[in-house]
C-alpha cells in the first residue's frame, strides 16, 4: 500500500513534468495576447509523431525531440500568422477556429500514421526500469523525466525572471498597450513566445509518445488536462502553470489509481470547485 | 416587427413541404431529416446562451447526454414506460442545467474553459463507469416511444413526432427571446455593466437562461434516444457540444432559423462528404475555421447583408 502510494506520486509527478511542456505554453501565450488555443493538444500529437517519423529514420531520440519541436514551431507560426491573427481577441472565435484546425490536423495524422498506438522508441540507456531507494522498481524513462521537467521548468522560470526578455514579456501580460508605447514591438515579441510555446508542445509530443503512446484523441486527452493545469494554476502565470501541473499530475494519479471509474471526476470536481470561489486560479490575478 | 403576409405565406409553404416530405424521401432521407432536427434543437439550446446571452457554453453534450442515458436505462432495464422515461430524462438533464449553472459566475474565457471541463466529466463518468453506462457500448434496444397506446412504429412517424416537437419549441422559443426576460438577455450581452447600473441582477437572468438552455438540450437529448435507438459516450463528447456551437455559428447566430439551417448544413455535408472522402472529420476542421473567419454572421445574416445589397442597387 505504501509502496503503491510512492509509486503513484512519482506516476504523478512524471505526469505533471510532461504536462507543464503543454501548459506553459498555453498560460504564457494566452497571458500574452489573450489567445485560447485549442490545437495545443495537436501541436503535441503532430509532433510526438514527427519526432517518431525522425526516430525510426534516423534512430537517434535527441534528433527526434528537437525535430518534433521545430516542425510544430513552423506549424505554429503559420497558424499564429495566417489564422489566429485574423480573429483579434475575439476568444468565441479563437476556440472554434483552433477546435477546427485540430479537427484537421488529427484528421491527418489519423491518414498518415494509421489509428494504431504507436510508441516512441526511447535510447537503449533510458530503457527497462531502474531501483529506486527503498527497492522500488520503476520505469528508467518516466523517472529520469521528472528531471527533464524540472530542468525545462527551471530554464523558463531563469528566463521569466531573470532576462530582459522575460521582463518585457511579464510587462506584456500586465498591460500591453503600455509595452508597446514605449516602443517594444509586441508583435515580435508574440512570434517568439508562440514559437517557444509551439516547440515545447512539439517536444512534449516526442517525450509523452515514448511513454503515454500516440493514438488518434491522445489530442484531446492532453490539451484538456492541460487546461485544467492552466485554469487550477491561473490563466497567464507560468508560476502557477507549475504549481497547476504538480496538482494535476498527482490528482490524476491517485484518481486512477483509488477511483479508477470516477477519475475524471476527481481531476474536474476539485477544479470546477475552485473557479468558482476563485475564477482567476491560485496564482493568477482577477481578469 | 410585424408578421408580414409573405412571412405566413413562407411558414405556410414550409410546414406543408415538411409535413410532405415522407411522400418523396426514401427512408435513408427521413433518418436524416429527423437527425437534423434534433440536432437543430440542440444548436438552438446552445444559441439562447451564445447568440442572447452572449455567452459560449461547451457542455450542451452533457445535458443532451444525461437525458438520453436516463430515459434509455430507465426504459431498457427498467420497462418503465414512455410517459415516465421521458419526462424522467428531461428532469435529469435539468437538474444537470441546476448544477453546472453555477458556471455563470465566471465569465469570458473562463466560462467556456470551465464548460469544457465539465463537459468532460459527464463524458469521463459515461465512459469508465461502464457497470451502470454500459461503457463505450452505451445503453442499446431502445424502443419506439408508445404513450398510453398509441405508439411510433417508423421513422416515418417519428419523423412527424420531431418536427411537431420542433415546431412548438421554435414558437415557445420566440415568445420567450421577446418577452422582457429575452431583452434583458439581450441587454446584458450588449452591456452588463449598463443593465446592472439599469438594477438588472445579471448573473440570476444568466442563471435563468442557463437552466432554461439546459432544459432545451434535454429534450433534443430525449428526442435522440429514441430516434437512435441506442446512446453511447460520443453523445457527450466535446466534438458534440462544439459542434453544436458550430451549427448555430453557421446558420446564424440569435435568430431561430439558423441553428437549423446550420444543422442540416453540418449533417448534410457530413454525410455527402463521407460517402466519398476518407478525410471528412478535416473537412469539418475546415468549416470551422472558414465559417469564423469569413461567414461570422452565418448564413442567415449572409442572406440578409445580400438581401440589403440587392435592395439598394
Amino acid at each position: 500500500m505504501t509502496t503503491s502510494a510512492i509509486l503513484q506520486a512519482i506516476n504523478g509527478t512524471s505526469l505533471a513534468a510532461l504536462l507543464f511542456l503543454v501548459a506553459s505554453g498555453f498560460t504564457v501565450t494566452f497571458g500574452l495576447m489573450r489567445v485560447v488555443n485549442m490545437a495545443y493538444g495537436a501541436y503535441y500529437l503532430l509532433g510526438g509523431y514527427v519526432g517518431l517519423s525522425i526516430v525510426q529514420a534516423t534512430g537517434s531520440f535527441a534528433l527526434a525531440v528537437l525535430g518534433g519541436g521545430a516542425a510544430v514551431t513552423v506549424f505554429g507560426y503559420l497558424v499564429d500568422r495566417f489564422l489566429i491573427h485574423h480573429t483579434g481577441e475575439n476568444h468565441l472565435a479563437q476556440v472554434l477556429l483552433t477546435v477546427g484546425i485540430a479537427f484537421v490536423v488529427g484528421d491527418v495524422a489519423l491518414k498518415i500514421w494509421g489509428g494504431d498506438s504507436l510508441k516512441v522508441p526511447v535510447p537503449v540507456f533510458l530503457r527497462g526500469a531502474m531501483e529506486l531507494p527503498g527497492g522500488m522498481i520503476y520505469p528508467t524513462f518516466r523517472f529520469v523525466l521528472i528531471f527533464f521537467g524540472v530542468a525545462i521548468a527551471g530554464v523558463l522560470w531563469l528566463l521569466y525572471t531573470r532576462t530582459q526578455i522575460g521582463a518585457v514579456v511579464r510587462a506584456g501580460v500586465d498591460d500591453r498597450e503600455q509595452v508597446s508605447a514605449t516602443g517594444i514591438n509586441v508583435d515580435r515579441l508574440f512570434v517568439m513566445v508562440s514559437a517557444l510555446a509551439s516547440f515545447l508542445a512539439g517536444m512534449a509530443g516526442v517525450v509523452g509518445g515514448a511513454f503515454l503512446t500516440l493514438y488518434p484523441g491522445a489530442e484531446w486527452e492532453i490539451l484538456i488536462v492541460a487546461l485544467v493545469v492552466v485554469i487550477v494554476g491561473g490563466l497567464g502565470s507560468l508560476g502557477g502553470a507549475m504549481i497547476g501541473a504538480i496538482v494535476v499530475g498527482l490528482l490524476d494519479a491517485y484518481g486512477r489509481w483509488l477511483l479508477p471509474e470516477f477519475s475524471y471526476f476527481v481531476l474536474f470536481g476539485p477544479m470546477a470547485i475552485l473557479l468558482l470561489f476563485r475564477p482567476q486560479g491560485i496564482a493568477g490575478r482577477a481578469a | 416587427m410585424s408578421v408580414s403576409g409573405g412571412r405566413i405565406a413562407l411558414g405556410a409553404a414550409v410546414v406543408a413541404m415538411a409535413a410532405a416530405l415522407p411522400f418523396v424521401a426514401g427512408p435513408f432521407w427521413m433518418g436524416l431529416v429527423t437527425q437534423m432536427i434534433v440536432f437543430g434543437l440542440l444548436a438552438l439550446s446552445v444559441d439562447l446562451l451564445l447568440g442572447h446571452a452572449g455567452l459560449f457554453s461547451i457542455c450542451h453534450g452533457s445535458f443532451f447526454a444525461v437525458a438520453a442515458y436516463t430515459t434509455a436505462i430507465l426504459q431498457v432495464r427498467h420497462a418503465v414506460p414512455t410517459v415516465l422515461a421521458a419526462p424522467a430524462g428531461l428532469l435529469a438533464g435539468t437538474l444537470l442545467g441546476l448544477v453546472f449553472g453555477l458556471a455563470v459566475r465566471t465569465r469570458g474565457v473562463y466560462f467556456i474553459l470551465i464548460t469544457i471541463a465539465f463537459g468532460y466529466v459527464v463524458w469521463g463518468i459515461a465512459h469508465r463507469w461502464s457497470s451502470f453506462t454500459g461503457g463505450d457500448n452505451g445503453v442499446t434496444n431502445v424502443p419506439f416511444p408508445a404513450v398510453a397506446g398509441v405508439r411510433v412504429d417508423s421513422h416515418t412517424e417519428y419523423y412527424y413526432l420531431a418536427l411537431v416537437v420542433a415546431a412548438l419549441c421554435a414558437l415557445g422559443y420566440r415568445v420567450l427571446i421577446r418577452s422582457p426576460f429575452g431583452l434583458a438577455l439581450r441587454g446584458i450581452k450588449g452591456s452588463e455593466s449598463r443593465m446592472r447600473t439599469l438594477g438588472f441582477d445579471s448573473n440570476r437572468h444568466l442563471y435563468a437562461a442557463f437552466v432554461l438552455s439546459a432544459a432545451l438540450a434535454s429534450l433534443a437529448g430525449v428526442l435522440y434516444v429514441y430516434y437512435n435507438r441506442f446512446v453511447n459516450p460520443v453523445a457527450a463528447s466535446f466534438p458534440v457540444s462544439v459542434e453544436a456551437a458550430l451549427m448555430a455559428i453557421v446558420g446564424g447566430s440569435g435568430t431561430i432559423v439558423g441553428p437549423f439551417i446550420g444543422s442540416a448544413i453540418i449533417l448534410g455535408l457530413r454525410n455527402w462528404v463521407s460517402s466519398f472522402f476518407e478525410l471528412y472529420a478535416a473537412i469539418m476542421g475546415i468549416v470551422f475555421i472558414v465559417a469564423v473567419l469569413w461567414v461570422p454572421e452565418g448564413l442567415v445574416g449572409l442572406a440578409a447583408r445580400v438581401r440589403g445589397r440587392t435592395a439598394r442597387v
